[in-house]
């Protein structure tokens, strides 16, 4: 099968549908979600496919031999488990939004998202892997600006601009590559770069920063959690800031070895900061899904530090942290969402005694708190302890201070719990009603499993994520 | 001799014998059409050469130019579309000083009479203004012209070495005065009314048609005495692409309606093409500039055209009035928002690969800061379009101002709108057709 087929025709697709159907029309999410079951088979049927070292090349397209201009697409180890994480993202992020409204144009986007995202992972070659890389926000800005809360237009255009140009310092380093390299082809830029300037490591590094983001690029996200509708939320954590981590590990640890190694004090630095900053900041925060939405940031500086080891072990456990924070942090903005949805307000104060009116909705969101803050039996657990262990092996025991930012973490997430779940029942809570779409409860549910699952039984990823460095493993750890 | 430019100049002339009937516009874009298929033929006469490049571009123009016959209504405008293409041809294909010039004011002419269809006070404005420039352009360029001869020059060949400084002054002289008509900073004041103020077809044709090819065709009779005098003209150059840029698109972000800014936009982009100017020892150069062409022909002459019909269906005029687009002109906001982004710059859209070909032609030119600096332009720029993309798609319409006009033969404007679309698109993905050139 041609996997030009994964890549375009979403975008035509989602054309068709806004051009053709109209505004509400049931069909429009079994579409979408048949779309995505159909993406997540091709990408465990890459899975299968490939070589346990090295890349699977499944073809090159539309080239310009001048340029280097080429549509290649390769796949390792990495790219396919990004790429089943995000279809099955997409297919709970479906389910998760089974009411929406103006649901064409809504599941439209989505399936537009799909395209891009797949050139993303697939793409070796650094040029279209920037068309995908920018191509995946247009669907989030419209997402964004018109299915967001009140403030919702400053967070689309913001989330726009700001990112934007990020992308710009990475497509100029992108063109220092090529003038440097004579290729655009990211497997081989290691090999062909003689000598790597110091430019491009920054500019990449900086690039990659704001999506992913770490201190002091994350602004943006903030804003745009808080005001996207609850599943893009998941999309954006889930999606976009792991396309982050994706390229920094693929393009800056793995394309420019010596630089990383001489700069990792950099990621170590600014993945504590991130860490603690966010850390503090959601534990002060009273708005339900920022202090969400800073417990992922906080996480994601777990990442940028495991990924600072620059070691086999660190990126090994950086990826299952990736993969866990997006499984765990979904059900938690899935949950802030709902409870906005029927009791309109955003503040804790507002949610107490939830347990008592909705206490499955509760067992869920007190399951994935607890993943968040590391409970053993858990993904938390496991990605925490792996990135702690990582980071001492790298730099020394001094690094235990990582686990003081688990501490932190069950510092908002259970001081959360005695607010929103446990707490006396407040007025508010008592007059909302909290049934929930059996379909969107259906997709919790299916969160919850997963974070168990994989929590009791990290080895089936860790199989899977190990061997996509096993060519670093090989090397001593070193790169 | 039946070449493209002898098709298109008959048929002008005889274009005029049909006005009033049904049949003008069927017969124009029957030329046009037979046109495309000597597309690659010289003009036939002295001092004009046919290139890959030139061919290329004047497909891609009689295209557009399509496109145009097809939205426009008013008779004479299609009679001028048509002569417009004839002096393109002429001007693209000019390979000697003095064809260089006859063609270039032939092309000047055409658009003050394209303008000087005036029918209120504020198209009389800009017309005049245009007027203006264009004969202190024609002033300029003469005396640059006058300046090289007397240095040593010859009008019966292109402009190998300037073998005097004298000759070189003139050259510069010259280039200048053909910057009036690419509106670079500071001669582009006369650009921003000329272009709101006009009848939006007509700026489509003078922004979108006329200044491409002006841009091409002096890139292609310049590069080498740049290259040449590249100690010079490389800082010259650079400074006044990146004030050309920086200016365009700060002062669009300022302002309230829509064509003032679609205007500064199109000042914008003559900075990115006169990036291609500055990075004429790249080999990326020529390639780069026919690149930010083909997909600017395209966009820019699609967003007026936009602009265009919402203006006479609307009167729409400025950004408030554009709210809620979306819900009442599905079609018309879906094609005027993709063309916004590929004037932004956003990916598998023409727009996006002119300026990384641009842009990457800087940066082999060595000069990494003035690519960063044209970059954030760009991402600036993402500022004021994704904010009229806001208007049509996110706020809600006024209730106060929904007035209709219906107008006749919709179906027409949207087939020329489509066919400006598969160009952006087409040109957004597949890169291969213009790096052969």
């Amino acid at each position: 099968m041609n996997p030009l087929i994964m890549i375009f025709v979403p975008i035509v697709l989602s054309g068709l549908l806004v051009l053709f159907f109209e505004k509400e029309n049931m069909f429009a999410k079994y579409i979408a979600l048949a779309w995505f079951t159909f993406m997540l088979m091709f990408s465990i049927n890459l899975l299968d496919q490939l070589p346990s070292t090295g890349y699977l090349d499944i073809g090159q397209f539309l080239s310009v031999e001048k340029f280097g201009f080429v549509l290649s697409l390769q796949v390792d180890h990495l790219s396919v488990i990004m790429l089943i994480l995000t279809s099955v993202l997409l297919l709970l992020v479906t389910l998760s939004s089974w009411t929406i409204k103006g649901s064409v144009g809504y599941f439209s986007l989505l399936i537009l998202f799909a395209g891009p995202i797949t050139g993303v992972f697939m793409s070796t070659n650094l040029i279209w892997f920037f068309i995908f890389w920018e191509l995946t926000l247009v669907p989030m800005y419209f997402l964004v600006g018109v299915w967001g809360g009140e403030r919702r237009i400053y967070a689309a255009v913001k989330f726009f601009l700001y990112t934007h140009v990020a992308s710009m310092f990475i497509l100029l380093a992108f063109f220092l590559i090529y003038k440097e390299a004579g290729t655009f082809d990211m497997t081989l830029v290691k090999e062909a770069m003689l000598v790597s300037p110091v430019l491009i490591w920054w500019l990449l590094f900086i690039g990659f920063a704001v999506k992913m983001p770490i201190f002091p690029f994350h602004t943006w996200l903030p804003d745009a959690h808080v005001q996207a509708p609850a599943p893009i939320s998941v999309l954006l954590a889930g999606v976009l800031l792991k396309m982050g981590a994706y390229a920094m590990i693929r393009m800056v640890i793995l394309m420019m070895p010596e630089h990383s190694a001489e700069f990792s004090w950099v990621l170590l630095v600014l993945g504590l900061i991130t860490l603690f900053y966010a850390g503090f900041m959601a534990l002060y925060e009273t708005h339900l899904k920022k202090m969400v939405a800073y417990s992922s940031i906080s996480h994601m500086g777990l990442v940028t530090v495991a990924i600072g080891t620059v070691s086999y072990s660190g990126l090994s456990s950086a990826v299952y942290e990736m993969i866990g924070h997006a499984l765990i942090i979904s059900p938690l903005f899935l949950i802030a969402g709902f409870l906005h949805h029927r009791t309109g307000s955003w503040y804790m104060k507002d949610m107490g005694g939830l347990m008592q009116k909705a206490p499955y909705l509760s067992a869920i969101f007190v399951l994935a708190g607890l993943a968040a803050l590391g409970l053993p039996g858990t993904m938390g657990f496991v990605g925490e302890l792996t990135i702690l262990i990582a980071s001492i092996e790298s730099f020394g025991m001094g690094l235990i201070v990582v686990a003081l930012g688990s501490m932190l973490g069950a510092g908002y997430i259970i001081w959360t719990f005695r607010r929103v779940v446990y707490a006396e029942k407040s007025a508010l809570v008592d007059k909302s009603d909290f049934s929930m779409n059996k379909v969107e409860f259906f997709a919790l549910i299916l969160f919850a499993f997963a974070i168990v699952l994989f929590g009791l039984f990290p080895s089936i990823l860790f199989d899977t994520i190990n061997t996509a460095f096993v060519s670093l493993s090989t090397s001593g750890g070193a790169l | 001799m039946i070449s493209a430019f002898s098709i298109l100049f008959v048929a002008s002339l005889l274009s005029l014998l049909l006005h009033r009937t049904p049949w003008l516009k069927v017969f124009s874009l029957f030329s046009l059409i037979v046109s495309m298929f000597w597309s690659s033929s010289s003009v036939g006469l002295v001092g004009f050469e046919t290139t890959e490049f030139s061919t290329l571009f004047i497909t891609v123009l009689q295209i557009v130019l399509i496109a145009l016959v097809l939205h426009e209504k008013n008779d004479t405008t299609i009679t001028q579309i048509l002569f417009i293409g004839a002096s393109s041809i002429l001007l693209l294909q000019s390979s000697t000083l003095l064809s260089f010039i006859i063609s270039f004011e032939s092309l000047s002419i055409i658009s003050i009479v394209l303008v000087s269809h005036i029918t209120n006070e504020e198209e009389a404005e800009g017309a005049v203004k245009m007027f203006i420039a264009s004969a202190i352009a024609t002033g300029i360029l003469l005396l640059g012209v006058v300046f090289y001869l007397m240095g040593g020059g010859v009008l019966e060949s292109g402009i190998k070495s300037a073998s005097t400084p004298f000759a070189t002054i003139g050259l510069f002289v010259m280039l200048f005065g053909v910057f009036y008509k690419l509106t670079i900073v500071p001669m582009h004041s006369w650009a921003v009314d000329a272009y709101a103020l006009v009848r939006h077809s007509h700026a489509a044709i003078l922004t979108g048609v006329a200044k491409t090819v002006v841009a091409v065709a002096t890139f292609k009779f310049f590069a080498l005495f740049l290259a040449e005098q590249i100690s010079f003209s490389l800082p010259l150059l650079a400074i006044l692409a990146v004030v050309t840029m920086a200016l365009g698109n700060f002062l669009a972000l300022f302002q309230k309606n829509i064509s003032r800014i679609l205007a500064y936009s199109s000042i914008a982009h003559a900075g990115y093409m006169l990036l291609a100017f500055v990075a004429v020892k790249s080999e990326y150069a020529s390639t780069g500039i026919l690149y930010m062409a083909i997909a600017y022909i395209f966009m820019q002459t699609a967003v007026f055209l936009a602009l265009d019909t919402l203006r006479k269906k609307y009167n729409i005029q400025t950004l408030d009035e554009l709210k809620g687009l979306a819900k009442k002109e599905r079609l018309l906001a879906f094609f005027f928002t993709v063309q916004l982004f590929s004037l932004a710059g956003i990916p598998l859209l023409a727009g996006f690969l002119a300026k990384v070909v641009v842009f990457y032609a800087v940066v082999d030119a060595g000069l990494w800061y003035v690519a960063l600096i044209a970059l954030l332009n760009s991402a600036l720029s993402v500022g004021y379009y994704a904010w009229i993309v806001k208007h049509i798609y996110f706020d809600k319409a006024d209730n106060s101002n929904s007035k209709k006009v219906t107008i006749d033969s919709e179906k027409l404007l949207r087939v020329s709108q489509t066919i400006l679309l598969v160009g952006t698109l087409y040109f957004g993905v597949f890169a291969s057709v213009i790096f052969q050139v």
